[in-house]
């Protein structure tokens, strides 16, 4: 009798712990996830961003600087080449305004548009404002684990407005960076890849600094983010992110 | 002789040859009316759906129609020049296209944007005869822009007011500038008025980064119904990298609906043709049977049964060709009317975007030889045939039989 019931205890006490192990560990993915989201902005960020685009048509250089402001607010303004200077966009909430110097004009972006690619590349509009939520519109699971990486699996929630059908994260446990992200379509078909790079540390934070987007449909082309400057924590008020200072004039 | 005789048995029963006539004057006149309206909503619909914008025939780089890619374009040179300079062509297009965003103060929408040149295009499509407000680009416009209403509407623009447009170009920058509103056009179909700009062809040939290209040639020739054999015969003198589209490539489910019209045409031509060509033979044939006793006098007075034959078929033949003139000259009057002035139902009906043509609310009729020709000929033959029967009837009948055969 005695054994029978220690035995149950025993079973219980099992129950729990795996219940507890396997709920403490979906938090964890999800703050490892967003962690890795918000790899290059963190509560505020002042950085400054060289951009190559390359098509089967045309190759670009674009230098940038950008700030934000935790996850909702966002601005990033040109620097070079000339005939672009000026150029910004800014994101506050779902919105996002581009700014246009040569007809001096703010343009808010349409909710039809926000697919189009953003400044040429090969991020689009929705990955801008829709980047910062995954980790609140996702279900993870560890699909793998290996010695050096983990394999995570987002999935999205139910009625979760989101434009992927599957994102697989690989991220590197020792210094908790990713090295590749992919994402699939509705269809469950890869579309796109984002491999990263050039792992340093700044202000205090481990980072990949090079950060590549390469389009699955289009083997020629992609997209490369290089991260020159990078300040955490910066003093940066609400009212920075303004439709006044996208254009410039401060 | 028989034909003296044919003429005075006509003139002598007046009554009897002004109905028969007028019968198939009515029949004839009608039928010709009813076979130009069908041909007018055909033409209607046809040219809804290619005047507005496609044109007849579309010259572009291989496979840009599928895709509309930025990166397939082309420049004018000899060989196109000397196919544009065929008879059937009546006009042409030179077009550039870019897609990008439009934005007016705090509004902003997608758009389609079409670079022209205004003197060329207006002898493609009808925009021009379209427009609800200000007016239509001018040669020397150098930013103006032409828009459909839908999308005027979601900027909330006016002829003066400025727009701007967002692009990307083709080294890659980001295209932007600002266009004057001229005009605002409503064709009626949606896909058009909500997206459709007009702009001057150098103006996006700058913002696009792509001097001196084109994406396609739209062509409008005099013959539409035949444009396919038309591309046929022009695509061997074109360069390699260019094709040639006529509109039912581009519009298959339009070729499709013009198809079940044509069928759809037919069953009720056919009806029509029945009703018609009936009501003359049983005049003309009642008119007949009722002499077959005065058919009779004349065979006991000693003319031959063929002799009989021929003078009806005399008869039959200049009343039929007589009462047919007269018939086409009412059914050209009433088509011609109705081609120049119409009857106009848009207050109880609304236009139908179907298939990417527009039926408009409103009877049209076209003329078109083949529609006065072969009612005309059919007609006749059935009106010969009326005549013959009886004729033959009677010239079968012993004399005797004949005279006293009563009615």
């Amino acid at each position: 009798m005695i054994f029978l019931s220690l035995l149950k205890i025993l079973f219980l006490i099992l129950i729990f712990l795996s219940g507890s192990v396997s709920s403490s560990l979906a938090v964890d993915l999800r703050e490892l996830i967003r962690a890795v989201e918000q790899q290059y902005t963190g509560q505020s960020s002042i950085s400054e961003v060289e951009m190559t685009v390359v098509t089967g048509h045309w190759e670009r250089h674009l230098k940038m600087e950008s700030w934000s402001l935790g996850r909702e607010r966002f601005l990033i303004r040109i620097l070079a080449p000339i005939k672009e200077r000026g150029v910004a966009t800014l994101k506050v909430e779902n919105e996002v305004w581009n700014y246009l110097p040569k007809v001096d004009r703010v343009i808010r972006i349409p909710p039809s548009m926000m697919g189009g690619a953003w400044m040429g590349s090969h991020i689009t509009n929705d990955d801008l404002v829709k980047a910062n939520h995954i980790d609140q519109d996702y279900n993870f699971t560890l699909l793998e684990e290996t010695n050096e990486s983990w394999r995570i699996e987002g999935i999205p929630k139910p009625d979760a407005p989101v434009i992927w059908g599957k994102i697989i994260y690989q991220i590197f446990k020792e210094q908790l960076v990713p090295s590749q992200i992919d994402y699939f379509d509705e269809e469950g078909i890869l579309v796109r890849q984002i491999l990263f790079d050039d792992v340093q540390t700044v202000s205090g934070r481990t980072i990949p600094l090079k950060m590549t987007v390469v389009p699955l449909e289009k083997p020629k082309e992609k997209t490369v983010m290089h991260y020159r400057k990078l300040q955490f924590d910066v003093d940066l008020k609400k009212d920075f992110f303004s439709l006044g200072n996208l254009k410039g004039r401060r | 002789m028989l034909y003296q005789l044919a003429l005075r048995n006509i003139w002598r029963n007046r009554r009897r040859t002004l109905l028969t006539l007028s019968a198939m004057i009515i029949s004839s006149a009608l039928l010709i009316l009813a076979l130009g309206i069908f041909s007018g909503m055909l033409r209607d619909m046809l040219a809804s759906a290619t005047e507005q914008y496609y044109g007849h025939l579309v010259i572009s780089a291989k496979g840009y129609q599928d895709d509309r890619d930025m990166f397939r374009h082309f420049s004018m040179d000899k060989s196109i020049e000397n196919v544009l300079k065929q008879d059937e062509i009546t006009g042409y297009s030179q077009r550039l296209r870019s897609f990008g965003l439009l934005s007016h103060q705090q509004n902003s929408s997608p758009g389609e944007i079409l670079g022209i040149l205004p003197s060329q295009e207006q002898t493609v499509t009808g925009l021009q005869d379209s427009l609800i407000d200000g007016h239509y680009l001018t040669a020397d416009d150098s930013n103006g822009a032409v828009l459909g209403s839908g999308l005027a509407q979601r900027l909330n623009v006016v002829p003066g007011d400025q727009l701007v447009f967002v692009t990307q170009a083709a080294d890659g920058s980001i295209g932007n500038d600002l266009l004057l509103v001229r005009g605002i056009f409503s064709t009626g179909d949606i896909g058009y008025d909500n997206t459709l700009v007009l702009v001057p062809l150098a103006w996006l040939q700058q913002l696009l980064v792509l001097p001196g290209q084109i994406h396609e040639i739209a062509v409008k020739t005099d013959q539409p119904l035949n444009a396919a054999a038309l591309a046929e015969q022009y695509r061997v003198n074109l360069p390699d990298a260019l094709e040639i589209l006529d509109w039912g490539e581009m519009l298959p489910q339009m070729r499709e609906v013009v198809a079940s019209y044509a069928v759809s045409r037919m069953i009720i031509v056919t009806i029509l043709y029945l009703a018609t060509g009936l009501g003359i033979l049983n005049t003309f044939f009642m008119a007949v049977m009722e002499r077959t006793r005065e058919l009779g006098v004349l065979m006991a007075l000693g003319m031959r049964p063929g002799q009989i034959r021929t003078m009806i078929m005399l008869e039959t033949a200049i009343m039929g060709s007589l009462g047919l003139l007269c018939g086409a000259v009412v059914g050209i009057a009433l088509s011609l009317y109705m081609a120049l002035v119409g009857v106009d139902l848009s207050g109880t009906l609304t236009p139908i975007t179907y298939a990417g043509g527009t039926i408009l609310p409103r009877l049209h009729a076209v003329i078109e030889p083949a529609n006065i020709l072969i009612p005309s000929v059919c007609l006749l033959i059935v009106s010969l045939l009326a005549g013959f029967l009886p004729a033959n009837r009677a010239a079968k009948m012993q004399p005797v039989v004949a005279i006293r055969d009563a009615i």
